[in-house]
């Protein structure tokens, strides 16, 4: 536990605290309709004290958006990416353990679906599902999963190697049986920094799709929408692309700090 | 050569695996086609003609037989929003993200591998702290918001570029140079953070090895040790992650060459995917991946001539 109380270690905790806290209770507080009601006399409003961070071209205030937005952008990267271990860790898994042509074939197959970004399968997969919440959540999950199954295959390779393995292997235990008791509980700790990775980039991810139009759709509130919506306004109301960029920079480094330590105490050999 | 042949053989292998996946994307995902370019109030006799017309009442083996033989023969197919054969408008488009994808490396390269020798020469002083927050910093800002703050700053208010557009380079060189570069950066920026941490990491290693004590006991200057010595060891793993991130810089041109309006390959993707051109859909997203998996292939056998010591078996 110490270890986590390294100056990086720390600030990704306060900073990754905060941030759920805010997603977690904000919506709970803040009265439901404060992050659509329109003030049409103070539409692009700077940040002071009747709007604390100012207001958009609709004269929404932008705090209570940027707080509803981070409920919408972290949920959508947290089941993204549960849905990218729910998928990468059996492929991972099986390839890892089986080797041979079982481990040949399934991983041709994650090689060429690494040769597509992930920002461009995720924005063709919302695209052809039709842009919404729940597409958005899909075709990230889907665009993650060649990269985990990747990393929890080459950990499951290391591991099936281990003479414990060999011995439950001799003593008659079966394939599926090792897999479950002594390969995943090894290789779990790299699957939790990956995943912890992956979220940062799930949040970019997010914020680009949105960006784009093909992810989070309005009156909704997302970070990536925020931004989209203060492109016509720079010059006049910076602070509209401001706000939520920093607010998903914010996010990101936290996650990024927590990673990098998480890193360091559950998988020493990743240095 | 039987290197050679057998790599030969993969990458064929693999093209054909990238034809099947950009097919289910497209295809197998639940979604009916017209319906998406026409939208769900049209009345059905037009949704009908128009499956009929794309092929879309063929069996999905037809239909891919038919993508595929197309891809082959040359006969690519029309855009439907652009009205133009793909092929044609996918070279013109492929000049233009070129000059965005090279000046955007080029740029991360020269930031990158200065700033992570010095913190790797500086390992664990002020130095080494001031690098590697500004890397965590870049990667965690999306690269879009970066190319935001550029307009912002370098064509809004000090008016040094031009913020939106693109010209062809063979008619204004300097001009469509100059269209490319606030992009470039804005990626460029994006990138340098991963480099910089690999070149670090990588020169940290070779640093506290054997050869460079001997070389400094030898008494070289320490300018010659790091930059000669050291870096000669540690620039081809780094040119091989930037070989990698080329995928990564596929994927973001899409949002960055929108945002300046820069109408290159990433910009058509995205007028392809917004109008559900399925077939500009289908042909440039087979192309990228081509692309990105044709340059690792490169990136494998640069490896080689940059680092003797490697020898294909």
């Amino acid at each position: 536990m110490k270890r986590f109380l390294t100056t990086k270690g720390l600030i990704g905790i306060v900073l990754l605290g905060l941030i759920a806290l805010i997603a977690i209770v904000g919506p709970m507080v803040i009265p439901p309709d404060a992050a659509t009601a329109m003030d049409m006399h103070a539409r692009r409003a700077p940040p002071g004290w009747a709007h604390l961070f100012g207001t958009d071209q609709l004269g929404r205030d932008m705090m209570f958006r940027v707080i509803l937005g981070a409920r919408t952008s972290l949920e959508i990267a947290v089941t993204a990416v549960v849905i990218s271990v729910v998928l990468g860790l059996p492929l991972g898994l099986i390839s890892g353990y089986f080797g041979g042509w079982i481990d040949n074939v399934l991983m041709r197959l994650v090689d060429t679906l690494l040769a597509f970004p992930a920002l461009l399968l995720a924005l063709t997969i919302s695209a052809v599902l039709g842009p919404n919440i729940q597409n958005t959540i899909i075709a990230i999950g889907i665009a993650f999963t060649p990269f985990l199954a990747r990393i929890i295959r080459g950990e499951a390779l290391r591991v099936a190697q281990m003479p414990y393995v060999e011995a439950a292997r001799a003593s008659g235990t079966t394939d599926g049986m090792i897999m479950w008791r002594h390969i995943l509980p090894n290789i779990l700790p790299a699957v939790i920094v990956q995943g912890t990775i992956s979220l940062a980039f799930a949040i970019l991810a997010e914020a680009g799709l949105s960006f784009l139009g093909l992810g989070t759709q309005p009156p909704a509130a997302s970070w990536g929408l925020m931004i989209q919506a203060s492109r016509d306004q720079l010059d006049v109301a910076p602070w509209t692309a401001i706000v939520p960029g920093v607010a998903v920079a914010l996010t990101v480094l936290g996650l990024n700090m927590f990673g990098d330590v998480l890193r360091d105490i559950l998988d020493p050999r990743a240095k | 050569m039987t290197y050679i042949l057998n790599r030969l053989l993969s990458v064929i292998l693999t093209l054909f695996l990238i034809t099947l996946v950009t097919f289910a994307v497209t295809n197998i995902l639940p979604g009916d086609v017209a319906m998406m370019i026409m939208g769900t109030q049209s009345n059905p006799a037009a949704l009908e003609g128009l499956r009929q017309s794309l092929g879309l009442n063929d069996p999905l083996l037809v239909q891919y037989a038919h993508w595929v033989g197309g891809m082959v023969t040359g006969e690519w197919g029309n855009s439907l929003i652009f009205k133009k054969p793909i092929a044609e408008l996918l070279l013109q488009k492929a000049v233009a993200s070129g000059i965005i994808v090279v000046m955007s490396m080029v740029i991360a390269l020269v930031l990158a591998v200065p700033l992570g020798v010095w913190a790797a020469v500086h390992r664990d002083k002020w130095q080494d702290t001031v690098s590697s927050s500004a890397s965590l910093l870049g990667v965690s800002l999306p690269d879009f918001f970066w190319g935001i703050v550029m307009i912002l700053v370098f064509a809004r208010w000090l008016g040094w570029f031009p913020s939106s557009g693109f010209v062809e380079p063979s008619v204004d060189p300097l001009g469509a140079l100059q269209r490319a570069f606030l992009p470039s950066l804005a990626l460029g920026l994006g990138l340098m953070a991963h480099l910089t941490r690999m070149t670090r990491s990588t020169m940290t290693g070779i640093l506290s090895q054997e050869f460079i004590r001997v070389a400094r006991a030898k008494g070289l200057a320490e300018r010659t040790v790091v930059w000669r010595y050291a870096l000669a060891n540690a620039i081809g793993p780094v040119i091989t992650i930037a070989g990698l991130q080329v995928g990564y810089l596929f994927g973001s041109i899409i949002v960055m060459e929108s945002l300046f309006g820069y109408t290159g390959m990433g910009w058509l993707t995205y007028q392809a995917l917004l109008n559900r051109d399925l077939p500009l859909i289908q042909d440039t997203v087979f192309i990228i991946a081509a692309v990105v998996m044709l340059t690792n292939l490169v990136v494998d056998l640069l490896y080689v001539v940059i680092d003797p010591r490697i020898r294909l078996g």
